[in-house]
């Protein structure tokens, strides 16, 4: 077992950049997320860890093994991973048995062994019942399981996921998160798991590194994410914060509209401009002024949708910046009315990009 | 707010039975008719009284053995070599990175469109033990007086000319199979171990095993019901194949009864052939499961590139380039087997051809009115069908749809012995005339037809019809409106196909065209069996221009179904 390392990893096609100088490193027995909008370059990462792509430039590493580089990429045969695919890519003339075991027979264990694994992995799976069906006539989420048993069986040294939840539907997709972070906690494989859900990153991850155009935009722990944004892009993306241009008139101090906030995060430079994030229910609305002057601003209701847990505003603060506002039910407010907003000091996340 | 009734509500019409059987009737007289007097006439003596003699005689004789189990050999090795060419060719083309792909493909086409009995007589032209070009260029070293090198008037001449444009429909299916097979299959047997090798031994193989085993199916079944290759190179060489022999009891004087049994074992073998490949490539466990799938990744060959690209090249030498050349030679040359050179060359066989010959003129002009009859009436009964049994418009779509596909279980020849035997006797007395023709080449022509427009009607959602309804345009409206435009290439091309089709049907024809309805290929036949190999070369040339013209128009636009290719049937 071991862990596994990127060093300046790039990947280009023709002239587009896919994968633009990416280095990570994941510790044995970590779970990775790599998280992104589509065409990120995640999958394309995945994929070069797996060894079906050449890197253009860099490398990758598994313990001090050297996998992939500009002039040698070891084919994925013989790097002891395992992968669950987006499509599952079961085997459809193979049973359920014989897609799992296949990694085994090529592993030449003997008979006992085989049949020992097969009766844990399958009880592990829930998929006893089904070892002798053809995948053709399995559940999207039987087909799941199944394509989990053969990537486990094999005990890889690194497993890879890529987007293993996306063909499920909602229910079985939350089932099915827990049962992944599970099976790691059991057998702690070093792990990449590819997604573009932020919650499944969430449940699941050890770690998180969100992509963007090709680039690690923030690596962290699930809570560093979401807490503590350093971009805007990931604090749009993990869950869409509002961000609001200001202008920095301190270390700590931030003009906007009028109003001077108090707020914490990246170092800003006086006079530029500094894009701060605060989410949508950290932000408090009242309808008349608070007694304490800090931190608020004045901003007008231009649309209420009562969403059962909350009410969900839009108001527009007097230089015409749209903010969206999450609060109990209890505070009603009529569009059009004039609110008072108080955005917490520690709550406003100076980002620094 | 008021509510209002619709003026005069009118009195509904149900029109979808009557349509209906109308259709069901006209399938009828196209299939079960000629099928039917076959029976009869294969169970029955002159007197039509009911015996089993012919079949003791068709089992018995000899002269009956014998077309059987050449037919049987012929057969039987045409599929197996057909295999063996076609399974690495759609490989490489579907799966490496060999250069040259797309050509590759176009010429496994082009040798699909090529009428089977042109070819075989482009082969006469190259492998003629006396005048063939190849025997005499081996003359040129061996000596004059050394033996031929090749005599195409044989059982391997036979085998060789019919896998030449056979290997075709193993090679679609093939590609097509490894082209669908999604990469991630090979992928996740490659990250769990498996080496190129053993993905290939293990996942590949077994995945594309049913379509090969399918269009094994399919070679047999071309080769048992050819009749333009054997009867080009079986007689002169003087045996039979069954397809040559049913042909022959036609001529005088006519064994109309013998015929008809001798047809019997073609029509009975064909349907479990294709049954068995439907099913083959229908089989649950073999489909393809799960969401979105990557592009395949193609194997490196390295070093082995150029020596593949070599390889399909040079199995393509035999169906199109060394075929072509034969006869582009003996166009332009003065005499059939004689190389062309510049001071020889002569324009003298096309202005005989188009201008001297006198069954030229009366050929094409029954070719074109068949075609042109046969494309319009068949286009519009598949459309039609198609239309119903897609959106199931009314009850018993499935039968109509079954008998628009069920001539496909029907040799041409067959047919051809079916529409004799119902059409030469009142009320319908129909022999001699283009009528009969016309039946055939409609029936013959239906089901791909069927199948390629129910093909494009699938990929219409019918939501997009009801959109355009539920803002107001009537059910005729959404049909001109939107149906029509998104359905007109599908529409072109199967008119352009079922042209095609006619052109270069001969199976059927032999046994149903008079001297005053001769068309295209039978004239072509008829010029092999005297000779003149020279207008043969001109006419067999304009063919396959106008092929060629037709199948590159319609793969220009874009098209719903598959390989346009793949919608010929040959004959």
């Amino acid at each position: 077992m071991a862990s596994v390392e990127l060093r300046g990893l790039i990947k280009r096609f023709g002239s587009f950049v896919a994968v633009d100088d990416v280095s990570l490193t994941i510790d044995h027995g970590q779970l990775v997320c790599l998280l992104g909008p589509s065409g990120c370059g995640k999958t394309t990462t995945l994929r070069l860890i797996a060894g079906f792509l050449e890197p253009s430039d860099g490398e990758i590493r598994v313990g001090d093994r050297l996998v992939s580089s500009r002039t040698r990429t070891l084919p994925p045969e013989q790097r002891n991973m395992s992968m669950i695919f987006q499509s599952y890519a079961l085997w459809p003339h193979m049973t359920v048995a014989e897609n799992i075991v296949y990694g085994l027979r090529l592993r030449k264990a003997d008979r006992d062994t085989i049949a020992r694994k097969l009766a844990a992995i399958l009880a592990t799976t829930k998929l006893e019942p089904l070892a002798q069906r053809y995948p053709g006539e399995l559940s999207g989420g039987q087909q799941q399981r199944v394509a989990l048993a053969r990537a486990l069986i094999v005990g890889p040294e690194t497993l890879l996921l890529d987007e293993p939840l996306s063909n499920l539907d909602a229910n079985l997709r939350e089932e099915m998160r827990f049962e992944i972070r599970r099976l790691h906690d059991e057998y702690r494989y070093t792990t990449v798991y590819v997604t573009h859900d932020q919650s499944e990153a969430m449940t699941t991850a050890d770690l998180i590194a969100v992509m963007n155009a090709g680039k690690i935009d923030q690596l962290g722990s699930p809570e560093d994410i979401y807490a503590r944004p350093e971009s805007e892009f990931v604090a749009r993306f993990i869950g869409a914060a509002n961000v609001i241009k200001g202008t920095a008139r301190d270390g700590t101090h931030v003009e906007f509209a009028g109003a001077t906030l108090q707020v914490v995060g990246a170092k800003l430079v006086p006079g530029q401009s500094a894009p701060v994030a605060i989410r949508q229910h950290e932000i408090q609305l009242a309808m008349r002024a608070p007694a304490a002057q800090q931190n608020t601003l004045k901003a007008i209701v231009t649309r209420q949708v009562y969403l059962g847990m909350n009410r969900d505003y839009m108001v527009e603060t007097p230089d015409g910046t749209s903010l969206r506002v999450s609060t109990p039910t209890e505070t009603a407010v009529e569009k059009g009315s004039e609110v008072w907003l108080t955005l917490p000091p520690e709550r406003c996340r100076a980002l620094s990009r | 707010m008021t509510l209002t009734t619709s003026p005069a509500a009118k009195p509904r019409i149900d029109w979808t039975r009557p349509v209906l059987w109308l259709f069901a009737a006209v399938l009828m007289l196209l299939i079960l008719l000629p099928l039917s007097w076959l029976a009869v006439y294969a169970f029955t003596d002159k007197n039509r009284h009911l015996t089993l003699q012919n079949f003791v005689t068709l089992f018995s004789n000899p002269d009956f053995l014998d077309p059987l189990l050449t037919t049987a050999i012929i057969a039987v090795t045409s599929a197996v070599i057909c295999c063996a060419i076609a399974a690495p060719i759609g490989w490489l083309v579907s799966r490496t990175d060999m250069p040259g792909r797309q050509i590759i493909r176009a010429l496994v086409t082009a040798s699909f469109v090529t009428p089977p009995f042109l070819g075989a007589i482009a082969w006469e032209l190259l492998a003629a033990p006396n005048s063939g070009l190849l025997n005499q260029l081996y003359r040129l070293f061996a000596g004059e007086d050394a033996d031929a090198l090749f005599n195409i008037y044989s059982l391997t001449g036979i085998i060789f000319v019919i896998s030449c444009y056979t290997f075709p429909f193993v090679f679609v299916l093939v590609a097509n199979a490894l082209d669908t097979m999604p990469g991630e299959l090979e992928d996740a047997s490659a990250i769990l171990g498996g080496n190129a090798w053993t993905t290939a031994r293990r996942i590949t193989i077994p995945l594309a095993l049913p379509a090969l085993v399918a269009g094994a199916l399919i070679a047999f079944l071309q080769a048992m019901t050819l009749f333009g290759s054997p009867a080009i190179l079986a007689l002169p060489a003087g045996f039979h194949t069954m397809t040559t022999k049913i042909w022959s009891l036609f001529q005088y004087p006519p064994k109309l009864e013998l015929a008809a049994a001798a047809a019997m074992p073609l029509l009975l073998l064909t349907i479990p052939l294709l049954q068995g490949q439907k099913f083959l490539l229908g089989r649950r466990g073999y489909s393809v499961i799960g969401g979105k799938y990557g592009a395949p990744r193609r194997v490196e060959l390295k070093g082995w590139r150029l020596i593949a690209l070599g390889f399909c090249l040079l199995v393509l030498l035999n169906p199109v380039f060394l075929p072509y050349l034969a006869l582009l030679n003996a166009a332009f040359s003065p005499n059939a087997t004689t190389l062309v050179t510049p001071s020889t060359l002569t324009l003298h066989n096309i202005v005989f051809v188009f201008t001297e010959l006198s069954s030229t003129q009366l050929a094409l002009k029954n070719t074109v009115i068949l075609g042109t009859a046969t494309a319009t009436i068949g286009t519009i009964l598949a459309l039609v069908i198609a239309y119903v049994t897609t959106r199931r418009a009314i009850a018993g779509h499935r039968m109509l749809g079954f008998l628009a596909t069920a001539p496909v279980a029907v040799p041409g020849i067959v047919l051809g012995v079916g529409l004799f035997l119902s059409y030469t006797r009142p009320p319908f007395v129909l022999y001699g005339t283009l009528w009969i023709l016309l039946l055939a080449f409609l029936t013959i022509n239906l089901p791909s037809a069927y199948q390629q427009l129910q093909a494009a009607f699938a990929t219409i959602h019918p939501e997009l019809e009801e959109a355009s309804r539920i803002l107001g345009a009537t059910r005729l409206q959404a049909l001109r409106q939107i149906t029509a435009p998104l359905l007109r290439t599908g529409v072109i091309a199967t008119w352009c196909f079922i042209f095609i089709g006619v052109m270069r049907e001969l199976s059927a024809a032999i046994v149903l065209f008079t001297s005053q309805t001769k068309v295209l290929s039978v004239l072509i036949y008829d010029l092999n069996e005297g000779g003149d190999l020279a207008a043969i070369a001109v006419l067999g040339i304009a063919m396959l221009v106008i092929t060629f013209a037709v199948v590159l128009a319609v793969n220009q636009i874009p098209m719903s179904g598959d390989n346009a290719g793949a919608k010929l049937r040959n004959g």
